[in-house]
């Protein structure tokens, strides 16, 4: 039994786009970066990794292949900087973590170079997804009390947490996020299994429409790297294309994918009905400015790329993206919500029905609440009230399971449930699976 | 009697009552020497060895002693203040100050000095005070360390916000390193580099015009107070450059202005304009001849649409603005949290402990 009560817990949610990392009781994470890292692997047992340049990457030496090392760069900083071969690289292949030195090089950053706190004094709230495995948390119990020497953990679902930060016991959580969309329903602070569902069109996704759309329109997204302004005249300038030869693919879309996703975030908005080409031929063109100065018109793409998180069919007419017909089979999002709903017990539907939150970043794209709403009104029973939850402030749908482990870990109710380093030493980490639900 | 406000910097301590639109009353460097007497092996001469302590290391106390041997010597000394009737006391702290600081500090100021109020404000928001705004972008360039914030209606935006762990020590360091090299012959103490620093450290109009000072420009020869020596030349360029073109330094990073845009670009776009059009630079290295105007011109040449585009301080305010605007900015809070009785008392230290730190100051 752990009873910290002075010393503030860390809640940690590493998601499938951005990790967030920060004490509990406050209102927003302090540390937000992205989750994937850059490598740069290096041949051969004699590299010396030169220690005196790195002040801000995270570098790791301990060998994946034996014949060679790769060295890591985490975090906003270091990533943002365009290196010679360096290869951006997620842990995570479908939601599911398969590279833990990954993971491990991803919460030393946020520990020891973000919140700058020392691990071994403060007990950690873990968030994970509410599909893992077994044996996925207990990797990860395992990585905390081995490596970092924790005082006490727990491991909370997402769909839980985000209910918490709503201040229900019982809804439908529609967490859309970068890499994926989960639809969960959460009944008395259990996670029903049997009703979750995940689909892979997620904010990534919506950007690589994005780019593919742009693309087939003319329009070159050229990363920030790769150009300079140069002043010819006062108040004149020029963009100077600078060539670097070594760089990897990864990175540039990498890079390309950060400006596209900028544009999605500025100018998309779901449209009230379902996209139809002609409709929408005419629309008013917005005018966007790229990082080089070059100003491009989106129109009608605007409300076709939201849509597709409706009617993922429509991936087939974006120019570039036939290739992935499999896409056309998945449900769109209230099919989703609707699936789900009914893969419970009669009983709470009803309940679920009035309380369908929506979380994650996606989920703060202009009028989705309510087009959610108007489509499940017409797909659900007659009798069922539809009532979509979302909170006004964008910052807290993005970090809503963040917010949720915030408020469990604060929670007086909640320092007896801890899963001390005691118990862990007593019972093996298997014990995880009965103290955390 | 006023609050007393402090803002202790890794190099400089600013002290003083909290009166507006004044400098603060006392600046002094926080580096002390710890005498050590060695009085025990029987030898009847005492071998007394001077050490240097920095109790604040990067912008975070870090040896609490020596930190509350000098706030003892600032405060009761130096402001005046006496034994049994201590008043408020205002700190200005860095980004991403670790919680357990600043629990540590607040029971410091409790238990040992027994104040009778205490405040904690991040030096960001404090510095926009200063000039009167409560929403922009700060670039705190110091002596440890280097705070880019963005702060919306006086809350520090803490997901676009940046810490880098260098600063005015570090182009100290280039400074000697560069000077060691033209010569050769000279022994040169650190503290008289950083003399030298302050002195010469310039910075070129551009990068074209960096490259042509490399290799003509005048030097000029400098009389250390030691008689000897010495010529200084392209050097000077060489520290005002680091900042923009950071491989100067050893780092793979973008420079200062690159930094800036980059991180402010998380914070949603309605707000992006407003920041980025009310930028301020603080801090003493941003004092160096010819930064404001590279600042300004290098942000014309920035990857982004918005230009970051410097503040005006307003003309009351005392010349030094960018190297005190923290201590400063405390002085005008100071002026409105006492008062309306916001600040922690010692009743309810005594209450809640440490920990209410984190519940009444943000």
């Amino acid at each position: 039994m752990y009873g910290g009560d002075e010393v503030s817990a860390i809640v940690l949610d590493l998601g499938s786009y951005t990790c967030k990392a920060g004490y509990a009781g406050e209102d927003a994470p302090k540390a937000v970066f992205p989750s994937v890292v850059g490598s740069i692997d290096q041949v051969g047992a004699n590299d010396e990794v030169k220690s005196e340049k790195d002040s801000d990457p995270m570098f790791d030496s301990k060998s994946t292949d034996k014949t060679k090392t790769r060295k890591l760069y985490v975090g906003t900083q270091a990533l943002g900087y365009r290196r010679d071969h360096m290869e951006v690289i997620s842990p995570l292949k479908d939601g599911v973590v398969v590279d833990w030195d990954i993971v491990d090089n991803i919460w030393n950053h946020a520990f020891r170079e973000r919140l700058l706190i020392d691990p071994k004094e403060h007990p950690m709230l873990l968030a994970e997804p509410s599909s893992n495995a077994p044996h996925q948390r207990e990797k990860a119990a395992e990585l905390m009390f081995e490596s970092y020497k924790v005082p006490a953990l727990f491991v909370a679902k997402n769909a839980v947490l985000t209910s918490f930060a709503s201040g229900r016991a019982t809804s439908l959580v529609v967490d859309s996020g970068g890499g994926s969309t989960t639809v969960a329903a959460v009944h008395d602070g259990y996670v029903l299994q049997k009703a979750v569902l995940t689909s892979p069109i997620g904010g990534e996704f919506l950007t690589d429409c994005m780019m593919k759309s742009l693309e087939s329109k003319g329009i070159v997204l050229k990363p920030r790297y790769s150009f300079k302004k140069k002043e010819i005249r006062p108040g004149e300038f020029q963009t100077i294309e600078l060539d670097f030869p070594n760089t990897t693919e990864s990175y540039r879309l990498y890079s390309q994918r950060a400006i596209a996703s900028d544009i999605k975030e500025s100018v998309c908005r779901v449209p009230d009905t379902a996209f139809e080409e002609n409709a929408y031929a005419n629309v008013p063109m917005t005018p966007y400015e790229l990082p080089d100065g070059q100003t491009i018109e989106i129109g009608a793409d605007r409300f076709k790329i939201p849509d597709v998180l409706f009617n993922p069919s429509l991936v087939q007419t974006i120019p570039g993206m036939e290739s992935l017909a499999g896409y056309a089979s998945i449900s769109g999002l209230p099919q989703m919500v609707i699936e789900s709903i009914n893969k419970c017990d009669v009983d709470i539907r009803r309940e679920l029905f009035s309380s369908i939150l929506l979380a994650g970043g996606t989920a703060s794209m202009l009028q989705l609440k309510e087009r959610l709403e108007k489509d499940l009104m017409e797909e659900a029973p007659q009798a069922a009230r539809v009532k979509v939850l979302a909170s006004g402030n964008s910052t807290e749908r993005r970090f809503s399971v963040w917010i949720g482990g915030s408020i469990l870990a604060s929670l007086g109710s909640f320092q007896q449930m801890w899963f001390s380093k005691a118990e862990y030493e007593e019972h093996g980490v298997s014990y995880i699976q009965r103290k955390c639900p | 009697m006023e609050a007393v406000v402090v803002d202790a910097g890794s190099k400089l301590l600013k002290a003083g009552f909290a009166s507006p639109d004044q400098d603060p009353a006392l600046i002094m460097p926080t580096k002390m020497n710890r005498v050590l007497e060695d009085d025990d092996g029987g030898d009847s001469s005492m071998v007394v060895e001077e050490v240097t302590v920095d109790p604040v290391v990067r912008g975070f106390i870090r040896d609490w002693d020596a930190m509350e041997d000098l706030l003892r010597h600032v405060l009761y000394t130096d402001l005046g203040w006496e034994v049994g009737d201590e008043g408020q006391i205002l700190f200005a702290e860095p980004l991403f100050t670790p919680k357990a600081i600043r629990e540590q500090l607040v029971q410091l100021m409790f238990e040992t000095f027994n104040v009778s109020g205490f405040y904690a404000s991040e030096q960001a928001v404090l510095s926009l005070y200063a000039v009167g705004r409560i929403s922009g972008c700060t670039v705190d360039i110091g002596h440890g360390k280097i705070d880019i914030a963005p702060v919306c209606e006086g809350a520090v935006q803490h997901i676009a916000s940046k810490r880098f762990q260098i600063g005015g020590i570090e182009l100290t360091n280039l400074l000697a390193q560069q000077l060691q090299k033209s010569n050769p012959l000279v022994k040169i103490d650190i503290s008289e580099v950083e003399r030298l620093k302050e002195q010469y450290a310039r910075c070129a109009e551009d990068q074209g015009s960096f490259e042509e000072r490399l290799n003509t420009c005048q030097i000029e020869t400098h009389t250390l107070p030691d008689g000897q020596t010495i010529t200084i030349g392209r050097e000077s360029y060489i520290v005002g450059e680091a900042l923009f073109q950071p491989y100067i330094l050893g780092l793979e990073e973008y420079g200062i202005v690159e930094q800036l845009v980059r991180s402010i670009s998380s914070v949603s776009s309605e707000n992006l304009r407003q920041l980025l059009e009310n930028t301020m630079l603080c801090g003493g290295t941003t004092s160096m001849t010819g930064f404001e105007e590279r600042f300004q011109k290098e942000a014309n040449l920035c990857s982004s649409s918005i230009r970051p585009s410097l503040i005006k301080p307003p003309e009351y305010m005392p010349e030094n603005l960018s190297r005190n605007s923290a201590w400063m900015g405390g002085a005008i809070l100071a002026k409105v949290v006492f008062p309306q009785n916001q600040h922690i008392t010692k009743g309810d230290y005594d209450e809640t402990g440490p920990a209410i730190v984190h519940k009444k100051c943000f």
